[in-house]
């Protein structure tokens, strides 16, 4: 087992958000959680990269607790819903960022940014700045930044929201690809269950 | 509903800056340019230490204003806590607090020792400029997403990374912008100068006026001031020309009520008593002469008691500042308002009148009161003696802040509102008297109390055109800490009080979401 959430409960004030969630994600596939908005979807996955801190509970990440280390040093990724790529970088150096804070020599750096923007199908793209790129394309640099520093678990929020049905369609087929070409061990939460089915290996149901 | 062309809004704004800054700037100018002898003038060693002090003094105050301002400027911009408010209004009313007023606060808080030295020139300029970073670089800052930085943290960043990848290069142009802005206001330093310097602490503007009024040399000083002139204009272009190049398109994000932590709790502590720590101190030296208690300097101020060589007519200098101020206002306002309407349509006729109307804020107020002494001075301009020049030159000052306090209210009222209340049948008056007027309250009220402040504390103009009959506040407190003894010390603290208490009451009457 690669990600062990045991327990995790997560009150906001009085109101409870989460309460005594478990869940298992084995190495290298892709478990997706499915609940309606307002459930507490993005909270768990903001408590796995450490985000927020749960009320209750346990995190094991490679069997080490990760529960109280700080989001830094947890080697987490994580897609966020509206991409957050860094507006002052162009798309090689938004995919950069991580590998840049790992000390990465910059011919490494290099290569890697290009092997994963290949890979998303943006190679061509590599110096433009990320205000010119279309939503698709949005989506995918954030994906092959996630990606580059080679997280343990990945973690993907509702990360097809705000795609036309032809996009959305093509990109969950691409993404579910993506994972599997790079054995990615990942945490997909979603309202959507068609999107689930297609990206993910298994389903998790949010009660 | 709207006039085809808005620019004819501007013409009395125009008129107003071609009195007080264009055609006197010409003038000068063109008085430099006949002049036989632009050289040697710097080989004066007084002129070389001016231009050497007012450069370094410069670089450390706006290394000490950013190093202070930035961290004020993150949690102000980030967190909402309990006194934020009171901390901004702080901030407001420091930024346009009378300069000599302030320079005396410092001689009351700093120890003798520090009395006319670097440090204290440099600590006063801290004090006003900080107010430049919080409201330069705030709003960029409170743009950037949480889940930016979320994200970063994901990526491995630690915070020290993130500051130095994504906070510092995400505001660096308005970092930059407060920098370029905070150096101009230090160089230009007058009235801080004026009480703080002493012998070798003399600025390029403390040199022109030397020059101009104790030594006569006019035309070494015009020299000097359109050398000063060109120099901040090359660094103004320099500084534009960067901002262009942004491309990044900011949202205001709302306030994180999460709790402020305890350092940078400690850190605001720390800043607002920085803050009022030396308007305390000016309170509580104004009831001292020497080394004990005594209300001798207010008696003197108060005309309740004579005292030998200080012939001040307080009521007179109120009088006379409340004149000047209420009158400034009252052309800047209506001036100001007008012109933005020009302003708020885009039009690039209008931007580059827009770019005219700061003239007078981005030239030195005392290389302005120079270039009006030397242009007003001969027929058919003799109108130098007349008092009217001081109040018109300080609506002139004020007019960028009336223009910038009522651009966004101005550019927020729906078209629509007007065409509604056209058809409901309201005429042209009416409309300006029951949509237009109401909707700008806010931004007439800020202009208004900010023109008043502007002119009750103008220092460096006014130095240069007042009159024995017709003193100011600052120009009768700058003139008490020139001379010797204890009692007129006193007094100037007790001046100093008054001026700032009243600065400080018109700017906080203003409604308080003007400024928060």
């Amino acid at each position: 087992m690669s990600l062990i959430i045991t327990d995790v409960s997560f009150n906001y004030g009085e109101r409870i958000i989460l309460h005594d969630f478990s869940l298992e994600v084995t190495t290298g596939t892709t478990t997706a959680v499915v609940a309606p908005s307002g459930s507490g979807k993005s909270t768990l996955l903001r408590i796995v990269a450490g985000l927020l801190k749960p009320t209750t509970g346990i995190i094991i990440l490679d069997e080490r607790n990760i529960t109280h280390t700080p989001t830094h040093q947890r080697s987490v990724g994580m897609v966020f819903q509206d991409n957050q790529l860094f507006p002052h970088l162009n798309v090689h150096d938004n995919v950069a960022f991580g590998l840049k804070v790992s000390k990465m020599n910059q011919r490494d750096i290099n290569s890697r940014c290009h092997e994963l923007l290949e890979l998303v199908g943006l190679g061509d793209v590599m110096r433009q700045s990320v205000a010119t790129l279309s939503g698709g394309e949005s989506k995918r640099v954030a994906l092959a930044r996630a990606l580059a520093p080679s997280p343990r678990v990945l973690l993907l929020d509702e990360p097809l929201t705000g795609l036309d049905q032809e996009l959305h369609d093509r990109l969950a087929q691409d993404l579910h690809q993506i994972l599997h070409l790079t054995n990615t061990t990942a945490l997909l939460v979603t309202h959507d269950l068609s999107e689930a089915k297609v990206i993910s290996d298994s389903i998790h149901h949010l009660q | 509903m709207r006039l085809r062309s808005t620019s004819p809004f501007a013409i009395p704004a125009v008129i107003l800056v071609l009195i007080a800054a264009v055609i006197p700037l010409i003038v000068l100018s063109a008085s430099v340019i006949s002049g036989a002898d632009v050289v040697s003038i710097w080989s004066k060693s007084s002129v070389q230490r001016a231009l050497i002090f007012s450069t370094w003094q410069a670089l450390l105050s706006t290394a000490l204003t950013i190093c202070l301002g930035l961290p004020t400027t993150w949690f102000l911009s980030r967190y909402d806590f309990f006194g934020r408010q009171v901390f901004m209004a702080l901030v407001t009313v420091t930024f346009v607090l009378p300069t000599v007023a302030v320079g005396a606060a410092f001689l009351a808080l700093l120890p003798k020792g520090l009395h006319h030295s670097t440090m204290a020139i440099v600590i006063a300029h801290a004090f006003f400029n900080i107010s430049i970073v919080v409201r330069t670089v705030g709003p960029r800052w409170n743009s950037v997403d949480d889940r930016l930085i979320d994200c970063a943290q994901t990526l491995g960043a630690s915070p020290l990374h993130i500051w130095k990848s994504i906070i510092l290069p995400l505001g660096k142009s308005a970092i930059l912008s407060s920098a370029a802005l905070t150096f101009f206001m230090c160089f230009t330093s007058y009235g801080i100068i004026s009480i703080l310097g002493g012998p070798g602490l003399a600025t390029l503007d403390i040199e022109i006026y030397r020059r101009a009024v104790q030594l006569g040399d006019l035309s070494g000083a015009a020299i000097l001031a359109v050398a000063q002139m060109l120099l901040i204009a090359t660094i103004f272009f320099i500084w534009s020309r960067g901002r262009t190049s942004e491309l990044i398109s900011f949202r205001s994000q709302t306030l994180n009520p999460q709790k402020l932590p305890l350092g940078p709790k400690c850190f605001l502590l720390g800043v607002a008593a920085f803050f009022v720590a030396p308007v305390l101190a000016l309170i509580a030296s104004s009831l001292r002469t020497g080394r004990s208690w005594s209300l001798a300097g207010w008696r003197v101020l108060l005309g309740m008691q004579n005292q030998k060589g200080i012939e001040i007519d307080t009521w007179q200098a109120l009088q006379t500042s409340a004149k000047y101020s209420l009158i400034a206002a009252g052309i800047a306002l209506p001036t100001g308002i007008a012109a933005t309407y020009a302003f708020s349509n885009r039009q690039s006729a209008n931007r580059q009148l827009s770019t005219l109307t700061i003239l007078p804020l981005a030239i030195s107020p005392v290389v302005i009161g120079l270039a009006i002494l030397i242009t007003y001075d001969f027929d058919p301009f003799d109108f130098r003696s007349s008092w009217l020049l001081i109040p018109i030159i300080h609506s002139a000052i004020a007019l960028p802040f009336v223009i910038r306090a009522a651009l966004p209210v101005v550019q927020g009222i729906p078209n629509d509102l007007r065409l509604a209340a056209a058809t409901l049948g309201a005429g042209p008056w009416r409309r300006l008297l029951t949509v237009e007027i109401p909707l700008l309250r806010p931004a007439i009220s800020t202009g208004f109390a900010f023109s008043l402040a502007m002119s009750l504390g103008e220092f460096g103009a006014t130095s240069f055109l007042t009159r024995r009959e017709s003193r100011t506040l600052p120009i009768i407190i700058a003139g008490l800490f020139g001379r010797a003894g204890e009692i007129p010390r006193a007094t100037g603290m007790a001046a100093s009080v008054v001026l700032i208490l009243v600065t400080a009451m018109i700017v906080l009457s203003v409604d308080r979401k003007s400024y928060s």
